[in-house]
């Protein structure tokens, strides 16, 4: 019950500044008592007045008129003649009245001074301790910390103890010493009901209220009292509000984040579904075009023009049949579905029959291959690598300028044989060298109709990784273009 | 005048180019290329052309705003082609003033069809003709008079509005928005199944069968045509 009754006496802050104005009066007594016999009873009133004087600047109006009467009454019983009386002798009436008024006067006054002081000193308490959580709450973004925040921030405006519940989650202040169940049954009722109550044990509850919803409760409790009950409650409640709003704003904030990320992968997904379409879609529109051309206008096309058709006709078959190929080896290398032989096979040939098929689609670039004086022998498996030098083909040809040069280069290190591919287009920045080689990965620097869906450079590395090579890429000398680097076992020992 | 019209195919795949050129020329087309979005609005500025093939995916900017540019000062009629088959797409470029659009991959045939069809209907409304005449289908424009078979169709003022609207671009699509703008004015705020009450009702009087439409035609998702004129 200890709590209770200090709890009592917290309600009541000014029963013991009256008390300490008593005591005041009483040691003005017994000073004035021993000294009345030496100095006349007149004189001896200023040891009231002073009494008067320290209650007004110590403790305030209140008190001060309290001491003032106490002043008169003592002042009267034990020294004014006749003494231990409340009787006047009629020349005395003139120094009683003079006291009282004077001592109404000073004591009102300088109370009244003492009582703005104290009042403006909370004030300016009050606005930096607002000032403060304001600029603290609008620093931290998150909600954990700004609740951390409010509930210190809590405890310190209350002198005491505070503890929040926000979601089922319980969160106090360093000054809390134990957490009483009922206190937390007390926070979830108030959540629910969101009416201001008094809990149990001399805490004060409130619901978190921002726009309209609950967001939880919080509660609080004094363990000393110096400023008064209207001032500190209004700090406590604004303290709460400004609290309960940043939590919402944050809430607000983090919804938002995750709308636009939800966003941004749709807008991936569909960037990837409209540049697949784009890729089985634009041979297939070659090749119909080509074919219905051919059957409707057969009898007017030149020799020439038919043959381009046909030419069309073959090699757009041929890229869709690679782009197939590219899924159906994602599809499996996702599967790990995919058992590539491995056998000693020449890189050469595998290179030359590449380069003729890339003959015609290289347009004005060009395919250049430094010739090796005898075979190259590696260890793996000759379709795939082919299917894999194509799509570092059909990368460098992508983004090498009009008449650009792609160079292949191959021969033994050591114990791997090593094929660079290396293009004359603007490269990658250098911390996107291995993300090119992620499924669907698109670099930040590409033009976006230049993308395809992102899948040739992954297949390449999952190729290579499942035949036993490995596949790599760095930027050309001077940082200009990029060279991809495969590597294979040597399989001439 | 649909033979000898110069045409501006713009694509940036060297092998659509390459495989659509000859047939257009084979049907007697002038034909001119652009890669780029930037190149075909600076070639229409300078050049005389009749009808621009308009591939909507260009490396330097969106087609859909090719068209927008385009008819800030031109009303050459623009067939778009687009390789991703999405409604909206296509309802965006008709609604930004494309005359139609195609589908990749296609025959041929389908898009020089498209291409005769789309001319013809700028010759027709280039003459400002008073009326509009197909197999079974007449529509006075001066007299406000629709006729099947030669009789005359008692039509409600929105009905003869939507019957006019079709038969002015007949041969190509008019989208839902294009429709509610003709009938029910600029500003109507219609639900797009208000379209579609009215076209049945029409269909009622102008087909044989209106669940079997030949007249008028639907664009599944985007809008309405009306059969060409013959």
């Amino acid at each position: 019950m200890r709590a209770y009754t200090q709890s009592v006496i917290r309600r009541h802050p000014r029963l013991s500044t009256y008390g300490a104005a008593v005591v005041v009066v009483v040691i003005a007594n017994l000073v004035a008592l021993p000294l009345d016999h030496w100095l006349g009873y007149a004189r001896v009133s200023m040891i009231f007045l002073a009494a008067v004087l320290i209650s007004a600047v110590k403790l305030g109006s209140g008190p001060a008129y309290l001491a003032s009467i106490l002043g008169f009454f003592s002042y009267n019983f034990y020294l004014v003649e006749p003494q231990f009386t409340l009787g006047i002798e009629s020349e005395d009436y003139l120094i009683l009245l003079v006291f009282i008024a004077v001592a109404m006067l000073t004591g009102g006054l300088a109370g009244r001074v003492r009582d703005e002081a104290s009042r403006s000193l909370n004030r300016a308490r009050t606005t930096s301790v607002l000032f403060q959580a304001g600029r603290d709450f609008a620093a931290l973004g998150d909600e954990a910390p700004i609740a951390e925040r409010l509930v210190e921030g809590l405890a310190e405006a209350a002198q005491g103890e505070a503890v929040l519940l926000i979601d089922g989650r319980v969160r106090q202040s360093q000054s809390v010493m134990t957490l009483e169940p009922a206190l937390i049954e007390a926070l979830e009722a108030c959540q629910t009901t969101g009416v201001l109550a008094p809990g149990p044990d001399g805490w004060r509850l409130r619901a978190l209220l921002a726009e309209g919803r609950r967001l939880g409760a919080a509660a609080w409790r004094p363990t000393i009292v110096t400023i008064e009950e209207a001032d500190q409650s209004r700090l406590i409640h604004v303290l709460i509000d400004m609290g309960t709003t940043a939590i919402a704003r944050s809430r607000l904030s983090q919804a938002w984040a995750e709308i636009e990320a939800r966003e941004r992968t749709e807008s991936l997904r569909n960037a990837l579904l409209s540049s697949i379409s784009h890729d089985l879609r634009t041979p297939l529109a070659a090749i119909l075009a080509s074919a219905s051309s051919l059957r409707t206008f057969r009898g007017v096309f030149e020799p020439e023009v038919q043959d381009d058709l046909l030419d069309t006709i073959t090699e757009e078959t041929e890229r869709l049949n690679a782009f197939v190929g590219n899924l159906l080896s994602m599809t499996r290398l996702e599967a790990t579905a995919l058992s590539p032989q491995s056998a000693a096979f020449d890189v050469s040939e595998a290179l030359d029959r590449t380069l003729r098929r890339y003959e015609r689609r290289k347009g004005s670039r060009q395919l250049a291959m430094t010739p090796s004086a005898h075979p190259l022998i590696a260890l793996g498996d000759p379709i795939l690598f082919e299917q894999v030098l194509g799509n570092v083909l059909d990368n460098a040809l992508r983004f090498s300028p009009e008449d650009g040069v792609v160079t292949i280069a191959a021969r033994y290190e050591g114990n791997v044989l090593a094929i660079d591919v290396m293009d004359q287009g603007s490269g990658v920045p250098e911390n996107e060298l291995e993300l090119i080689f992620n499924k669907f990965y698109r670099s930040s620097t590409t033009r976006e109709t230049l993308q395809g869906a992102g899948l040739g450079l992954s297949i390449v590395r999952g190729l290579m990784e499942a035949m036993g090579g490995s596949a790599v890429a760095r930027l050309g000398e001077q940082g200009r273009g990029l060279i991809v680097r495969l590597q294979l076992p040597r399989g001439d020992s | 005048m649909s033979a000898g019209a110069h045409l501006l195919l713009v694509d940036d795949e060297p092998q659509i180019l390459r495989s659509l050129r000859p047939a257009l020329m084979a049907a007697g087309y002038g034909v001119a290329t652009a890669e780029t979005g930037a190149g075909a609005l600076s070639y229409l500025a300078g050049e005389p052309c009749d009808l621009v093939i308009l591939d909507l995916g260009l490396p330097d900017m969106d087609g859909k705003d090719v068209i927008t540019r385009l008819r800030e000062w031109s009303e050459i009629p623009v067939i778009v082609l687009s390789a991703r088959n999405l409604v909206e797409e296509k309802i965006a470029a008709l609604d930004l003033g494309a005359d139609d659009f195609v589908h990749k991959p296609f025959a041929v045939d389908e898009l020089l069809a498209r291409v005769r069809a789309t001319l013809r209907g700028r010759d027709l409304r280039l003459a400002g003709r008073a009326s509009f005449r197909s197999a079974e289908l007449e529509v006075n424009f001066a007299a406000r008079r629709a006729y099947i078979q030669g009789e005359e169709v008692r039509l409600t003022p929105r009905e003869y509005d939507l019957v006019r609207t079709l038969a002015r671009h007949s041969g190509r699509v008019v989208t839902h928005k294009q429709i509610i703008a003709a009938v029910w004015g600029p500003d109507a705020s219609v639900d797009a199944q208000f379209v579609r009450v009215l076209v049945a009702q029409l269909r009622q009087k102008l087909e044989e069968n209106p669940s079997a439409p030949r007249i008028l035609l639907t664009e599944t998702g985007v809008g309405y045509r009306l059969a060409g004129e013959d």
